[in-house]
This record gives C-alpha cells, structure tokens and sequence, in this order.
C-alpha cells in the first residue's frame, strides 16, 4: 500500500492547521470573523436562492421545466470557471511550485507527486465554489421541500464528480498543451486551444440557444410545467451540467427512478476522467514538467523589448517616478504567462458573453410582462458587474501582494507611499472602466437610451467600488511572499473579498428591482420612473465613494506597516 | 552622515534592537558584526526604512527617516541580505527602475549603467532577464541599483553572501572606492576577515545591543594585548 501520499498529507495538514489557528488573540479574531462572514454569505445566498426561486416559479411563472433549464446554463457556466481555473491554476501548482520542486528531487514516484499537487489544486480552488453551491442547493432543496438524502445525494453523486470531471480535464488539457508544446511551440498550441474553446462555447449558446427555448415553452403558457424534453438539443443531452439539471428536476417531481440514469452517468465519467488523468500523468508529467521548465527560457525571449512603446529605454511625458511605476507594472504582467493568458482568457469568455447577450432584443424585453422585463434586465446587469468583479478580484485583489520580496527596492527609496498607491490603483480602474463600459455598451445594445445610460452610469460606480474593495482587501490580506498571483487571488482574503461582492450584488439587486420595474410599468417617458433611477445612481455613488476613501486609507496604513 | 539615537525595535515581546546609539561619519566604512538573530539586519532595515522603529531616531544627514523618508532615502543606498529582484525584468530594466525611483533623468541613468556594468563587470549579462541569474549575479545588480544615485550613505546587509572570490573582490575595491570619495558605508558580516580588511570602525551587537563600538586601532591594540587573533577575541565578546 502506498503511504507516501498520506505521509505528506499528514505534514500539509499540520502546517495548514498551524498557519490557520494562531494562538494570538488578533489570528482567533480573524479567523473568526471568517467564518462568521461565511455564514453570513451562505445564509445570505440560501435566502437568495429561494426567495428568486419562488419569485420565477409562482410570481413569472416559467414553469419547473425551463427553471432547471436556467439551472443547466448557469451549471455549464460554471462548470467552465471551474475547467478553466484548473488549467490556469494546475500550471502553478503542478508545475511551478517550490513544493514540486522539492518534492521532485526526493525518491517519489512521479505520479504520487501529480496525485498530490493535483488535490491540491482541486481543494484549493473549488471550496468557494462549492460552498455557493451547497449554499444554492440549501435554497432550492428548501423551496422543493426535500429530504435530507436529497442534498447528500446530490453533493456526493452530482455536484462533487461534476467538479471533478471539469478539473480533470482542465488538468489534462494542460498537460496535452505543455506535450504539444514541445513539438510545435506554444504560441501556435494556445491559438488552437482557445479556438476549440470559442468553437465549443457558440456551439452550446447555438444549439441550446435559451432565448429560443423560453420563446418556444412560452407558446403553451399557461401550461409551462409539464415536461418538454422534445425542445431540447440531442447534443446538449451528453453534457454533465445537463445530468445535474435533469436529475434535479425529477426528483423534485418525485420520480428518482427517471433521476438514476444521470445520477449513475456523473459518477461514471467522473470516475473515468480521473483514472484517465492519473494514467496520463504516469506517462507525461514528468515529461511536462521538463518542457515547462524550458518554457521560460524559450518561448518568452522572442518578445520584441526594442520595438515596445512602453520599454524603460524610451522617453515619455511622465515623471520618472511615476513612468518607471507604470512600466513596471505593464512588464511584469506582460511577462507574466499566468497573468496575461488568464487575462485573454477572461477577455475571450467575456467578449462571447457580450456577443451572446448584444442580440437580446424587443423580443424578450416587451414581449411579455414588466416583472419578466425586470429580471431579464437585472440578470444582464448582474451578469456584467460579476465579470466585473470576477476581474477585479483575479489582477486587483493581488495587486500589493505582487510588489513582492522586490518590494524592498521601492520601500528603500525616496518613494511616497500614498504616490505609489495612487499610480497602482488609477491604472487598474481606469483599464477596468473602459472593460466595464464596454461590456456595458455591448450587451444594452437594444435597450432603450435612458436605460443604456442608466446602466452606464451604474455600471462606473459598479466598477469604481469593486476595484476599491479588491485593492483595499488585497493590501489588508496583502502576502509578499507569496508570487503566484492565482493563489493570492484564491487565497482566504480573496475568498472573503468574494463573498463581500456576492453581498454587494444582492443589495445592487434589492435597490435596483424597484425603479427598473417602474420604469418598465410606467414607460421610459415617465418623469418619476427616470428620477428613481437617478436616486440609484445616486446611493451607487454614494457607497463607492465610501468604499473607494475606506479602501485607500486600509491600502496606505497597510504599505507602511513593516516590510518583514 | 548616520545617527541612531537610543533605538528600539520589538516584534511584540521580543526585543530585536535594544536602545543603541552609533554615529558613522563621512568616509567611514563601518563593519556591523554579531551572531545570527544578534539585531544586525532589523538594525539596518530601521535604518533603510523598512521598520519603523518602537522608540528612538534615525537621522541620515541629519534628517529623521520617521519623519520625513523621502528626503532621508534620497541619500541612501540599501542592500538587502537577500537580493529579491524582480524574476521578469532584465538587469538593465530593474537599473532604469531604480534611477527612476530617485528621479534620474534618463540620460543619467545611462551613462551611470555603463559605468557600473563596467565597475561591477555585469557584461551582456545586464540584458538578460534576473530570474536567470545566479546568487552573485543578482547580488552585483542589487549593487548596482544601490550606487546608482551616488548615495551619501551605504547600507550593505551581509554583502559578500554567495559572491565567489573574483565577485567579492568586485565589491570590495568598489566600497573602497566609495569610502574613499566621501561615502559613509555601513556594512554587516558574518566574515570577520572582510571586517577586519575592510573597514575602519568595527561595531558588534549582541542580544540587540552594542557590546563594542571602536576604530580599527584600538581593535589592533586590543588584539596584541591579549594576543590574539580577531576571530578569537570576537569569540571572546560574544560569549
């Protein structure tokens, strides 16, 4: 039997356990309040899921059908941040970590490494997702009135090997990029391999194409909630988000016997992914671990410095201090492999998002009552802030982190602070703005003006206090140490900061819901239904200025507190 | 040039730096020895401005580091026991930074690359990227970013870790140079031959506090009136 896994399990478990409950009265306080903000959360989006469940179901009436429809999208949505993270975060961990360096070095079988750092990673990252699942699962169970069996049920034979087949591929995806590297560079394999994803992402938005379904399940209103499988796409039926939507939608209906298949076709391929994974890292991930370490010194040298506009050689119309803060930002996340390709990546699922949303239309928006009109657009705007914040949260949250050990340099020398966290903080927003406004143009294409500005003007507020709380949350939390930004950006402060946000939506939702109705009911000419508006706008502001000024003044104390 | 006046620094309980006093002047090279955990290196992160101290002053050229470090690190150069530079940017890139922090202008900050690239013999290393680098490599950059403002005061925290004998010699001749021209350097070290080559005060603390303070002639009369080596009569002061 093999005991060098739960050997070093048993080590990880005591350093973890030791960093996590300091003696200290300041470390039992922190910890506290973590869970307790995660309590907060978890209640906060049981009371969500429940209360929006009950509003679709008996207020909209969509019927039970097209709900675990919604379910379906969201749990492939899902399933791909989950996917994409592994891959993204895999290349850190499996590859770059100063653990698998040292544990590469010891008589080890390669494999034992992998299955290791591949827990790792799968803990590592997942436990905020799927305490917001438990959380969801919590509220729906709640409103359907299930039993106990139904939640265990559906975490261990759903929800769990649903995450697992997502991060197993994640996780072979990248040793199949770093294998294919070798042979043909990696330049022309990452092309390839997000081609496939943007390939694969409009043919599911094509072939279960949600707004055709709502339209053609609409057609037998009011007798939504009987079973229109025919509607749905052959193609669609082989997806495990699919498995989880169709086998909750059953057994709400009390028919486990219908549920069985799915319940038996996620474990099975989950199972089958992980042992594919393990038998491929017993053949490749040594392998991959050698090219990767040849990665750095190859690929990214073909970088043209002399011809860049911002290269510390050349003139510009700043300041010294200023231009070489702002240089050295732009290169060291430039060169970054983690940084900007986890940036295109995001920028890449966000431009399909927008795509997807821009041909939103009349159709829906008028077609059929103000509070369907409501949500719809509550839903795009909430969609838009969470790729906000989901940027915000993965390049701001680590962004005081990420000055470094280096950060000696900067505090040795004659450099404000406060100057410093100005450049650092503007440059962000100000990127993160144009993004948001973008998005906020592109998916109100067809929106009535007052609205689209409305929005617009949210949607700046929005990104003002999200890009305020990750930065002034990133300082408070801030590890120097710690240079692998996926992990500062996954860490316990980032997870905290994750739950303020989802706070943050819910109450952007609760005074959003009445003046975007009115406006609606009462047509966007109507004076009062503009000025509720405006009022909104207002008390956005006025929070992300509280935020902003709150955030700053954590950030400033944290910079000069001592550089151990 | 520096003046630490009754200087504290606790981590909570613990004492790092017990209420010490040190005056280095103009062209000095002081050598600041002690065991390990002795307060050496939270001394000069005090000094670098790096903690602030529990209680007591820093003055560099007679300016407060608490209360005004901009214009107090303007006549610093600090280097680190541990060269931690940034992994992405090429040694030239991290010299462009460094000028940039003291607001050099650009044509500054070229001719004085080429004239430390030259002192320090970085050769086309300069222009790779410093997460290649070795130990010394790294350590002669961090040198480098350190004199590039031709600092009033010099702070060097174990300076010749991982430099081999030729890397070492570098450096050596370079804090000659520099003492020579006017610096004040304050340098920390485990190897008491460089100390005692080196420099011309010697300073030991242990537990956080100076237990000898003097210039390199009373060490050498010290050491002949017990004769003995200076490794020995070092021994001797720490026990």
């Amino acid at each position: 039997m093999n005991t060098i896994i739960p050997h070093i399990y048993y080590y990880k478990l005591i350093s973890f356990l030791k960093i996590s409950c300091g003696k200290n009265i300041i470390s039992v306080l922190k910890n506290a309040g973590t869970v307790l903000v995660y309590l907060f959360f978890g209640f906060g989006v049981y009371i969500f899921t429940q209360n929006t469940i009950e509003y679709l179901l008996e207020e909209i009436k969509i019927g039970s059908f097209l709900l675990h429809r919604f379910i379906s999208v969201i749990l492939f949505i899902f399933f791909l941040a989950v996917n994409v993270g592994n891959t993204v975060v895999s290349f850190s961990t499996l590859y770059k970590s100063k653990e698998v360096s040292f544990l590469i070095t010891k008589p080890i079988e390669f494999r034992h490494v992998f299955f290791v750092k591949f827990l790792d990673n799968f803990f590592h990252s997942s436990t905020t997702l799927l305490l917001i699942i438990a959380s969801v699962l919590l509220g729906y169970g709640s409103y359907f009135d299930m039993g106990i069996d139904f939640y265990l049920i559906t975490l261990f034979f759903q929800i769990i090997p649903f995450m697992l087949t997502a991060a197993c591929l994640g996780v072979i995806l990248l040793m199949i990029i770093l294998k294919l590297a070798e042979k043909f560079g990696v330049r022309k394999i990452l092309a390839a391999i997000s081609l496939l994803y943007f390939s694969s992402l409009i043919l599911f938005f094509n072939v279960s194409n949600p707004v055709s379904l709502v339209t053609e399940v609409m057609k037998y209103y009011p007798d939504v909630d009987r079973y229109f499988g025919f509607l749905d796409n052959s193609l669609i039926t082989l997806l495990p988000n699919f498995w989880i939507s169709e086998a909750m939608y059953w057994v709400a209906n009390n028919n486990y016997l219908k549920a069985l298949p799915y319940f038996i076709s996620q474990v099975g391929v989950a199972a089958f992914f992980l042992f594919l994974t393990i038998f491929l890292a017993k053949k490749w991930y040594y392998k991959t671990f050698v090219v990767s370490s040849q990665i750095n010194f190859s690929y990214w040298k073909k970088e043209k410095r002399s011809a860049a506009i911002l290269a510390f050689g050349k003139k510009s119309i700043f300041k010294p201090q200023l231009e070489i803060i702002i240089k050295k930002e732009f290169w060291l996340f430039f060169r970054e492999p983690s940084q900007f390709l986890h940036m295109i990546v995001m920028l890449v699922l966000i431009g399909i998002f927008v795509a997807s949303i821009s041909s939103l239309d009349i159709k829906l928006l008028y077609a059929y009552n103000t509070n369907l009109r409501t949500i719809i657009y509550l839903i795009v705007f909430l969609f838009n802030v969470f790729l906000i914040a989901s940027l915000a949260l993965r390049f701001v949250f680590p962004l005081v982190s990420l000055e470094g050990q280096a950060y000696w340099k900067i505090r040795s020398s004659p450099v404000n602070s406060t100057k410093l966290l100005m450049t650092k903080f503007f440059t962000f927003l100000v990127i993160l703005l144009s993004i948001g406004q973008l998005i906020n143009f592109f998916s109100h294409l067809k929106y009535p003006f007052a609205l689209t500005l409305a929005s617009s003007i949210n949607t700046f507020f929005v990104t003002v206090t999200l890009v305020s709380l990750n930065f002034g949350m990133g300082s408070l939390f801030a590890n120097f140490g710690e240079k692998n930004p996926i992990k500062i950006a996954s860490s316990q402060g980032a997870s905290i900061t994750f739950l303020f946000t989802i706070i943050y939506l819910i109450f952007l939702m609760i005074i959003l819901f009445f003046p975007v109705h009115d406006f609606f009911y009462f047509s966007d000419t109507t004076h009062m239904a503009a000025g509720k508006l405006i009022q909104t706008s207002l008390l956005i502001g006025v929070v992300a200025l509280f935020v902003m000024a709150l955030s700053l003044n954590i950030s400033s104390k944290s910079l000069k507190r001592d550089f151990l | 040039m520096l003046r630490i006046k009754n200087l504290s620094k606790k981590f909570g309980t613990f004492t790092a730096v017990d209420n010490i006093n040190l005056k280095i002047l103009k062209g000095d090279l002081y050598g600041f020895l002690g065991e390990n955990g002795a307060g050496k290196t939270t001394t000069m992160k005090v000094i670098a401005g790096l903690y602030s101290p529990t209680s007591g002053k820093v003055l560099i050229d007679n300016i407060d580091i608490q209360s005004d470090p901009v214009t107090a690190k303007l006549n610093i150069g600090y280097i680190p026991d541990q060269p931690f530079l940034y992994d992405k940017l090429t040694g030239r890139e991290f010299l462009y930074f460094s000028g940039g922090l003291y607001n050099l202008t650009r044509k500054n900050i070229n001719d004085k690359i080429k004239e430390v690239v030259d002192i320090l013999q970085i050769g086309s290393w300069i222009d790779k990227k410093t997460e290649e680098y070795s130990q010394g490599m790294k350590q002669r950059i961090t040198i480098a970013s350190a004199i590039l403002h031709d600092p009033k005061l010099i702070i060097l925290d174990e300076p010749m870790i991982g430099l081999d004998p030729q890397s070492a010699l570098i450096v050596k001749n370079l804090l000659r140079k520099k003492a020579s021209e006017g610096a004040a350097v304050f340098m920390s070290t485990h190897s008491l031959p460089v100390a005692e080559e080196l420099c011309n005060r010697i300073g030991i603390i242990k537990n956080g506090r100076i237990i000898f303070e003097d210039n390199r002639d009373a060490v050498e009369m010290l050491k002949s009136n017990i004769n003995s080596s200076f490794e020995s009569l070092f021994l001797e002061l720490t026990r």
